[in-house]
C-alpha cells in the first residue's frame, strides 16, 4: 500500500462567527491539512460527540472558547472529561479566550484535561502546527 | 480577784485601774457638769502629742481650742445623749501638737455620782483607720465612677447556691433601678431571643466546664431599650478544680458597636463596588481584546487573501467589528453615566406615568410579539428617584421579558409594587422560558453574559439594570423555573 496521508479533524467551539470564519481560512491559506467541525457553543459539541452515528468522525484536536451562551467552556471542559474514555480515541482539547483574567488562566493551566490555554488574538503558525502534530501520516505508513 | 470574775472593777482595784488608766494610749477625761472642772488622763496629753500639765486641762480649752469647729455638734450630741445605754460614739478631729488635726473616737459615759453628775469619756486616735476608710471610699468612688463612665459593671455567680450579684452598674445597664434581686435565668431573659441561647450556653459550659467566654450581644433593657453589650465571664475554681463562682463583667457597648457595624457595612459596600469595577475592567479588557484581536485576524487575513470574493467577504466581517466596537463603547459609556447621574436630583417619579412612556417607546416589539401587559401600582404610586434610571430599569426588564419570550405562548407580564416597613418594592412576572437558577443565577447580572442561544442577547441590559439599582442603594432579586416564567424582585429604596 502507497503511504496515505490521512486527514486530521479539528473542531472549534466559539460562538463568535467571524472567529471562526478566519480560523477556517486560515487553516486554508497555511495549507493545513484538516477537516474543520465548528460549533457556536459547548452543548452543541458535547451533542455532536455523544452520537454515535458520528464516532467515526470524532476529532483529533478541539479548540474550545471559554465565554459562550448555553454552555460555556468550563462546562463544555467538564462533560467533555466524562466523556473522554467511552470515546473510540484520543482526543486534545485546546482553550482558546481573549480573558486575561489571571482566575481563567490558571483554572485552566490547573485543569490537566486541557492542554494548553491560548490567549485571542491566536498566532495561526502555532494553530496551524498543533493541528499538524496530529497528523498521523508518517506513522501510518506500511 | 481576777478580771475574769467580774466587769466591775472595786474595792482596791480602783488604784490599780487609776494607773492603768495613766499608762494606756488612750485619753480618758472626767468632767464635773457641777464644778465645771475637768480631769484628763496622762494618755490624754500623750495621745495629742503633748506632756501633762503642756497645755490648758479645761472643757473650754478642749470644746474652743482642740475640738475640730465642725465636729462640735457630733460631739455635744454624743456627749448629752439621754437615751437607752450604750452612748453612741462620735468620731472627731482634734488638734495635736504637731500632726496637726487627727480623727478621734469619742465614747462617753454619763454618771450621775453623790458629788454631783460626772461625764467620763474615752478618746482613741482612729486617724490611720480613718483615713484608709476616705481613701477606700475615695477608690471605690472612683472605682463605680469609672464603671458608670465605661458603662462597665461587674457580676458573680455563687455556684453553691446558684445566686446572682450584680453591681449598681450591672442595674443600670439593665434599666432596673430599685432593690429588685434577679435569678440566673431573670437575668438571661433580658438577652434578645437571638442571643438567649448562646449566652445560656455560655453560663452553663462556665459552670460545668471552667469554660470562660468573652460575648458580643443584642439585649433588651427592662425599659425595653434594645442595645449591644458585652457579657464576659471567668470561672473561679477551688482547688479541686470545681468552678465555685463565675465572675464577670457586663458593658454597655451599643455606641461602639453601631459604629463599629455601620463602619463594616460601608467597607462591604466599598468591597462590593471594588469588586464590581475589578469585574467590569476584566470584562470591558476582555470585550475590546476580542474585537481587535478579530480585526487583526481579519486584516491579517485580508492581506494573505488572493480571491477577490473572499477578499469582499473578510471586508463585510471588518465593518461588523467596526460596529460592534462602536456598540461595546456605547455600554461603556452607559455604564459610566450610571456613575455620573448618581449625584442628579431625584424626583417624585408617578409609575403609571413612566410605565406608560416606556410601554409608548417599546409599542412595536410589545405589538409584534403580542404582549399582554398587566400593571398595579396602587401599592406605591409614586417613588422619589432618578428618572432616568426607572426608566432604564423598566424598559430593561421589558425588553429582557420579550426578547425570552415562550416560543410556546404569548407573553404575559405582571408588574406591580409592593411596601414593607422599610423598603419599596418593584415586582416583574414573566410566563417566558425562564432560566436555569442552578446554572446560571449568580451570572444572571454579569456584563456580556447571555444564556439563550439567542442572536439578540447582548448580556448588557441586567447588568446596567442592576448597577443603577445598586448605585442608589437597592438591591434585585431574581425567581425563575425554566419554562414557567420570571419574577424580578427589585428593591428601589
Amino acid at each position: 500500500m502507497s503511504a496515505e496521508r490521512k486527514m486530521v479533524t479539528a473542531c472549534i467551539i466559539d460562538d463568535d462567527d467571524i472567529f471562526i470564519y478566519g480560523f477556517k481560512k486560515f487553516m486554508e491559506i497555511k495549507g493545513v491539512f484538516a477537516e474543520i467541525l465548528n460549533f457556536s457553543n459547548g452543548q452543541e459539541a458535547i451533542d455532536y460527540l455523544k452520537d454515535p452515528s458520528y464516532a467515526d468522525k470524532l476529532p483529533d484536536v478541539i479548540f474550545v472558547d471559554i465565554n459562550m451562551p448555553v454552555m460555556d467552556g468550563w462546562e463544555f471542559t467538564h462533560n467533555f472529561e466524562e466523556l473522554k474514555s467511552q470515546m473510540g480515541k484520543k482526543v486534545s482539547l485546546y482553550a482558546i479566550s481573549s480573558s486575561v483574567d489571571v482566575n481563567d488562566i490558571n483554572r485552566a493551566k490547573k485543569n490537566p484535561v486541557i492542554e494548553d490555554y491560548i490567549l485571542k488574538p491566536i498566532s495561526e503558525t502555532y494553530i496551524a502546527d498543533i493541528i499538524n502534530s496530529y497528523q498521523p501520516g508518517l506513522r501510518n505508513a506500511n | 480577784m481576777s478580771f475574769f470574775d467580774s466587769y466591775d472593777f472595786t474595792g482596791e482595784s480602783t488604784a490599780h485601774l487609776a494607773r492603768l488608766i495613766n499608762n494606756v494610749n488612750t485619753g480618758v477625761w472626767e468632767y464635773n457638769t457641777i464644778t465645771k472642772t475637768a480631769k484628763w488622763s496622762k494618755g490624754f496629753y500623750a495621745i495629742l502629742g503633748y506632756q501633762p500639765g503642756e497645755i490648758e486641762c479645761s472643757y473650754q480649752n478642749f470644746f474652743e481650742n482642740i475640738l475640730y469647729y465642725q465636729d462640735k455638734q457630733p460631739f455635744l450630741k454624743a456627749t448629752h445623749y439621754t437615751g437607752p445605754a450604750p452612748a453612741p460614739v462620735a468620731q472627731i478631729r482634734l488638734l495635736t501638737k504637731q500632726q496637726g488635726y487627727q480623727w478621734f473616737e469619742s465614747s462617753v459615759l454619763k454618771h450621775d455620782d453623790d458629788d454631783g453628775s460626772f461625764i467620763y469619756g474615752v478618746l482613741n486616735n482612729i486617724n490611720q483607720y480613718k483615713i484608709a476608710e476616705v481613701k477606700a471610699a475615695q477608690a471605690d468612688f472612683r472605682c463605680g465612677e469609672t464603671g458608670r463612665i465605661a458603662r462597665l459593671g461587674g457580676w458573680d455567680i455563687d455556684i453553691a447556691s446558684m445566686t446572682l450579684n450584680m453591681s449598681r452598674e450591672v442595674y443600670n445597664i439593665f434599666e432596673l433601678y430599685g432593690d429588685i434581686k434577679l435569678s440566673i435565668e431573670e437575668a438571661i431573659s433580658f438577652f434578645e431571643p437571638a442571643y438567649r441561647q448562646t449566652i445560656a450556653k455560655a453560663v452553663d459550659d462556665a459552670i460545668k466546664y471552667c469554660k470562660p467566654y468573652d460575648l458580643e450581644v443584642q439585649f433588651k433593657t427592662a425599659k425595653n431599650n434594645i442595645i449591644w453589650v458585652r457579657a464576659k465571664g471567668i470561672p473561679v475554681i477551688d482547688d479541686f478544680g470545681r468552678c465555685v463562682t463565675v465572675r464577670g463583667i457586663f458593658q454597655d457597648i451599643d455606641i461602639i458597636k453601631r459604629d463599629g457595624l455601620s463602619m463594616q457595612s460601608s467597607i462591604n459596600l466599598l468591597d462590593d463596588k471594588n469588586k464590581r469595577l475589578q469585574n467590569f475592567a476584566y470584562i470591558v479588557s476582555h470585550n475590546l481584546r476580542s474585537h481587535a484581536g478579530n480585526l487583526k485576524f481579519m486584516v491579517n487575513l485580508f492581506e494573505e487573501t488572493k480571491a477577490e470574493a473572499d477578499k469582499e467577504e473578510i471586508f463585510s466581517h471588518i465593518k461588523t467589528i467596526s460596529e460592534s466596537l462602536s456598540a461595546t463603547m456605547g455600554h461603556l459609556d452607559e455604564i459610566v453615566k450610571i456613575q455620573s447621574e448618581i449625584g442628579k436630583e431625584r424626583k417624585l417619579v408617578n409609575f403609571e406615568a413612566m410605565f406608560n412612556n416606556v410601554m409608548a417607546l417599546l409599542r412595536t416589539n410589545i405589538d409584534a410579539a403580542n404582549v399582554q401587559i398587566t400593571t398595579d401600582f396602587d401599592e406605591v404610586a409614586d417613588i422619589n428617584y432618578i428618572p432616568a434610571y426607572l426608566e432604564s430599569i423598566f424598559q430593561n426588564l421589558l425588553t429582557n421579558a420579550i426578547k425570552y419570550k415562550h416560543p410556546d405562548r404569548n407573553p404575559i407580564i405582571n408588574c406591580y409594587t409592593r411596601r414593607d416597613d422599610n423598603h419599596i418594592y418593584l415586582v416583574f412576572e414573566d410566563n417566558g422560558v425562564g432560566i436555569d437558577m442552578k446554572r446560571y443565577g449568580d451570572q444572571l447580572f454579569g456584563m456580556y453574559r447571555t444564556f439563550h442561544h439567542n442572536k439578540d442577547a447582548k448580556g448588557i441590559g441586567l447588568f446596567i439594570t442592576r448597577n443603577q439599582v445598586e448605585a442608589l442603594g437597592g438591591s434585585i432579586a431574581v425567581d425563575s423555573t425554566v419554562n414557567v416564567g420570571t419574577k424580578f424582585t427589585v428593591r428601589l429604596t
